[in-house]
């Protein structure tokens, strides 16, 4: 019974992770690729709280905080290179990001 | 007192020391001044060692023996010196012909003098250092640090194709030595005593020797690596290119001294070490030496139209008879090929350093535009055709006595192989002779005229006769005196014949 | 709770054993009170502060902490001080000034504002440190996404440049992307390790003992392979490894030169530091699974690197594809270590020989560049050696070293790597990694070409940036790096005996 329901979370988990590791692969947004970084982590989060609860024990708990004040850290940042990148070329597809050598 | 001092560090230390003062931003003139004191120690090393080889005490067979710790002794890597009768004559080769080549660097007035003595310098101390070392990773290591500055002077201030013969010779050279490293490191951990000291190496192997299969498989790794470093056919395409193109004292360092790295290896670590591996390759060996180096390469060499690659090839036709003599496996074949070597390193950087001299008259390699400088230049002539009588081999010259010995012991292997080998003396004559016609015989051509109007072509100088001389004294000397180097070489070869094995395999295969 | 436990508890928090890296974020805030205090003129003195604290910093790690063999835990197994993050605390602290040292030569030819770099550089070193100190997976993560959000910054700092802020945004995602995986993997790891169903069931899934000692009962369970995958590809993206390397040769190029140097150097030492940690205690129960994966990757890596950067003009995508297979070399090293002891020193050894050899080559970089960072050409070194023959030796002993010659440094971290391999029985990947030196030769070949032998006549200097001028002080700190490359060519002892041979 408890098996069962915790394969569900982790179930959920897996998959808004895997949705979340498509969109960064396929989207051409960087806003949108953003989004779907932030969904693998919550993916993450979410397994971590199933896990911890069924379990017994407080670490998983403690980490979603860490995970949280990371996943805004990296938000911060990445918005503000969006932002100072927008004003550079007017445009946030990372299709049209090619001016380094490949 | 003075016997108690340790020859080896003023030979290393003092040129790379004389490097680093000059990497440091030493003054043009002090340069000039400290490097013949950089040179000049390594051949006072040398001949020291030379002098007192016979008296000295011998640890294990190696005289001045003398262990230092870098650190990593826990990885049985240390600085070790000393030098056997294997090594001697080649240390005594390697600091004569770094003197002669640095008192013709110094006084050559090349451009950017500081540089090319200082890489001249570090050359000079790894050749010091290969044959003074008797842990085999430093001998690999001093062969590296002489290697790099070869490839650099190359590329500066090589002749044409400077880059592509830099690449090239990079490139091979690179390869060859990465494999002979890869064998090395086999043998260290295959022996069970991860150790590189040679005799530690010795004792274990000859105690617990490797199985036969691991044997021939390393010994066939380290043939094609060593082989590549010795312009082994078909490996050898980098040789002439490369000398055609390096300066003239950067040639006669690396194909007087450097090279004999990979032979030396052979005779002095690898088959000391894996004796039943050499029969395995030991026919396939003597063909490649057989007609690729000395047949194929000899027509080649006759066919060069260009002086500097003339040489270049007539250095990999020789290397030939060096590898018959190892695949002859006898004690009296791995003495010829000691004696080879330092015959031909002498010789070879002779020839050289004259090319030079010759270039300096004509302004051209071309046998097509040359003639006539003998009228000019007559004592210039006089060493150019000794030079090249000692590197045909006549009597007389310290050539002879290691072709000499090495037909001998090829003889008792296969008697039709030494019938074509001594074919390949009379192609030696050939084109040895050819060329000193060429260049100083017959009638001036119009371009040597032309150039000898206006800059009148003199006879050889002061500061090109003192190092030819050096070299031509040496020849001459060990020529007329072999027992001067025999009596060492003898000390270190079993007297019985161990190798029979071979000799019965190369001889059963006909 | 009782109040003896909590009092217990925080016996643990031994906050004196972490003196270096505390200090080094007090300097580090320490610089930005200096910005607001000094005047705007004074402001050049800022950077020298920084370069002087660290050194003393360094100094007190170095002659004040005896590096003991003991092993301490503290902060309740947060964080395991060894005779290891005693080394890494050098390395570290060196490769912040050298970036330091850098940053001085090549901010000066941006507009952009310089204390805050410092400052972030430091912190960024302080996280590696806890790191590589860490024992405990929720340590690791804060202490890698410390060090990542850092590098984020860096990366894009000059931000009036486009092409700077895309190679952010590369990095960015790349780097999200690579921390999200390896926080499913950790996950999916703790989860495993607390099922009760499981023998072996752990209260404290996280920390790396307990977790290596659950995995080594449950050897084939599907969830921990799962998870350890996902953990080595995240850390994988840190060192530079295949297949996480794509980033690689766009952001170097993209990033400010003492960034660059700071991810090729650092960053990937942060990566192998956090790799060996973990692959000795947890990574190792399943060494059925991790050893061929680390092989595998080692050897991509070698054959990536060096075949990508064989046909590159830019020399920072060249340096950053020549460092793809450094750590392809270093992967060899640690692949080496499940067996063979001694491969660990040879992986430090390697380590600190890269350390020095690339300080020496982005010197050289951060002196040639021109004003727009990205754009550092191979024909921009043309005639180097001839106009400037100090830096022409300089980048030669550098090139020379990350080339593996003798009788520098390089040579002795890549033979020891080698030897260990052999030891292991590596012979396949060995024969690669050989491949892979013969053809780094060719392309440091190239670059020391351009250097030395091309005559800059044809160009006349016409397409060249100037070159800055070296004073005095980088002068002697450039020597003296070359010659520690040297020296440790010659000598291995000074830093042998210490990395415990």
């Amino acid at each position: 019974m408890i098996q069962s329901s915790l394969l569900a979370y982790i179930g959920l988990s897996a998959i808004l992770f895997a949705i979340g590791f498509i969109g960064v692969l396929l989207r051409r947004n960087a806003i949108v690729i953003f989004m779907s970084l932030e969904l693998m982590l919550i993916a993450s989060t979410l397994a971590l709280v199933a896990f911890s609860k069924f379990n017994g024990t407080m670490d998983g708990d403690v980490f979603v905080f860490f995970i949280l004040t990371v996943a805004a850290a990296e938000v911060a940042v990445g918005l503000a290179i969006v932002v100072a990148l927008f004003r550079q070329k007017q445009t946030i597809q990372v299709s049209e990001l090619d001016s380094l050598k490949h | 007192m003075f016997l108690s001092l340790d020859p080896f560090l003023p030979a290393l230390g003092v040129p790379l020391f004389i490097a680093l003062l000059i990497g440091l931003g030493l003054p043009k003139r002090w340069s000039v001044r400290l490097s013949y004191i950089g040179f000049l120690a390594p051949l006072l090393s040398a001949l020291h060692v030379w002098w007192y080889f016979a008296s000295s005490n011998k640890v294990s067979g190696f005289a001045f023996y003398n262990a230092y710790s870098t650190g990593i002794d826990r990885l049985g890597i240390g600085l070790k010196f000393g030098v056997n009768g294997l090594s001697m004559p080649l240390y005594v080769l390697a600091g004569i012909v770094g003197f002669a080549a640095g008192l013709y660097a110094i006084r050559s007035g090349a451009d950017r003098l500081k540089l090319y003595l200082m890489l001249l310098l570090v050359m000079q101390a790894g050749l010091m250092g290969i044959f003074a070392s008797v842990d085999i990773f430093y001998i690999y290591f001093f062969h590296e640090l002489a290697l790099i500055p070869t490839f650099i002077m190359v590329g500066l201030w090589g002749g044409r194709d400077r880059n592509y013969a830099a690449m090239k010779m990079t490139i091979y050279l690179t390869v060859g030595a990465m494999l002979s490293l890869f064998g090395l490191i086999a043998i260290y951990v295959k022996s069970g005593v991860n150790s590189f000291d040679l005799i530690t190496l010795k004792q274990a192997l000859a105690d617990h020797p490797l199985e036969l299969i691991k044997q021939q498989h390393f010994l066939g790794i380290l043939l094609l690596g060593l082989g590549i470093l010795v312009s082994l056919w078909p490996f050898h395409t980098w040789a002439p290119l490369g000398y055609g193109a390096a300066p003239s004292s950067a040639s006669m360092l690396h194909a007087g001294v450097l090279k004999k790295f990979g032979l030396y290896m052979l005779i002095q670590v690898v088959i000391p070490l894996l004796p039943e591996g050499l029969s395995h390759w030991s026919h396939l060996l003597a063909l490649l030496a057989l007609f690729g180096n000395v047949i194929v390469i000899g027509l080649v060499t006759i066919a060069q139209r260009d002086l500097k690659q003339m040489i270049g090839f007539s250095s990999v036709m020789h290397m030939g008879y060096a590898f018959l003599g190892i695949a002859a496996g006898s004690a009296l074949g791995t003495g010829g090929v000691v004696m080879l070597m330092v015959a031909h390193g002498l010789s070879v950087a002779l020839l050289f350093l004259l090319t030079a001299s010759i270039h300096q008259r004509t302004e051209t390699y071309s046998f097509n535009d040359m003639g006539g400088l003998a009228r000019k230049a007559p004592v210039l002539a006089a060493l150019f055709t000794a030079a090249t009588f000692a590197s045909i081999g006549l009597p007389g010259f310290a050539n002879f006595w290691g072709e000499l010995s090495i037909f001998i012991a090829l003889w008792h292997c296969s008697a039709w192989m030494t019938c074509v080998a001594i074919l390949g003396v009379i192609i030696s004559a050939i084109y040895g002779l050819r060329s000193a016609a060429y260049v100083f015989f017959g009638e001036p051509t119009n371009s040597f005229k032309l150039v000898d109007s206006h800059r009148p072509a003199s006879d050889i100088t002061c500061s090109e006769k003192i190092p030819a001389l050096i070299l031509l004294i040496a020849l001459l000397f060990v020529g007329f005196y072999p027992a001067s180097l025999t009596n060492a070489i003898n000390s270190s070869l079993p007297a019985s014949e161990v190798h029979s094995s071979t000799q019965a395999n190369v001889a059963a295969s006909h | 709770m009782e109040i003896s436990v909590l009092q217990h508890l925080a016996s643990g928090n031994v906050w004196s054993s972490l003196w270096p890296e505390l200090s080094l974020g007090c300097l580090a805030l320490a610089l930005l009170v200096l910005e607001i205090v000094l005047p705007k003129k004074s402001h050049d003195v800022i950077s020298q502060v920084a370069i002087l604290g660290q050194m003393i910093i360094l100094g007190f790690v170095l002659f004040c902490c005896h590096s003991s063999d003991a092993t301490t835990e503290i902060f309740n197994g947060l964080i395991t001080l060894t005779k290891t993050s005693h080394i890494m605390r050098v390395f570290f602290l060196l490769a912040s000034i050298f970036v330091s040292l850098i940053a001085r030569v090549s901010l000066a030819k941006q507009t952009m504002p310089k204390v805050e770099f410092y400052h972030i550089v430091m912190v960024v070193s302080a996280a590696m440190m806890l790191l590589v100190e860490s024992s405990h997976l929720i340590m690791a993560f804060v202490a890698l996404e410390t060090v990542t959000i850092g590098l984020y910054v860096l990366v894009s700092y000059s931000r009036e440049s486009a092409l700077t802020l895309e190679a952010g945004l590369k990095y960015l995602v790349m780097g999200a992307l690579s921390s999200s995986l390896l926080l499913f993997g950790i996950v999916l790891l703790y989860g495993v390790s607390g099922n009760p169903l499981l023998a072996g069931h752990t209260l404290s899934g996280m920390h790396y003992q307990d977790l290596g000692n659950f995995l080594n009962l449950n050897p084939h369970n599907f969830l921990a392979s799962v998870g350890i995958i996902l953990v080595i590809a995240g850390v994988a993206f840190k060192m530079g490894a295949f297949p996480f390397q794509i980033w690689v040769p766009d952001v170097y190029q993209g990033a400010p030169t003492p960034t660059t140097a700071f991810l090729a150097v650092a960053s990937k030492a942060a990566g192998f530091g956090l790799l060996l940690s973990l692959f000795h205690t947890v990574l190792l129960s399943y060494s059925w699974l991790v050893i061929p994966v680390l092989s595998f990757m080692a050897g991509a890596t070698i054959l990536f690197g060096n075949f990508a950067a064989l046909t590159q003009t830019n020399v920072k995508r060249l340096i950053g594809l020549s460092g793809v297979s450094h750590a392809g070399f270093l992967l060899l090293g640690v692949v080496a270590s499940a067996t063979i002891p001694m491969a660990l020193g040879a992986v430090y050894f390697y380590l600190f020989s890269y350390l020095l050899a690339s300080f020496l080559v982005f010197c050289v970089m951060a002196h040639v560049a021109p004003a727009e960072d990205a754009n550092q050409e191979l024909s921009h070194y043309v005639g180097l050696a001839r106009d400037n023959p100090f830096l022409g030796a300089i980048l030669a002993i550098g090139l020379g070293s990350l080339a593996g010659i003798p009788p520098l440094a390089g040579f002795m971290g890549k033979f020891f790597v080698f030897l260990a391999a052999y030891q292991a029985k590596m012979y396949s990947l060995l024969f690669v990694a050989i491949i892979g030196v013969v053809v780094s030769i060719y392309y440091y070949f190239g670059w020391i070409k351009a250097a030395f032998f091309e005559s800059s006549e044809q160009d006349a200097g016409a397409a060249r940036p100037a070159r800055t001028e070296v004073c005095w002080c980088n002068r002697l700190i450039f020597t003296l790096v070359a010659l520690a490359t040297l020296g440790l060519g010659f000598y291995q002892g000074a830093l042998g005996q210490w990395l415990n041979w």
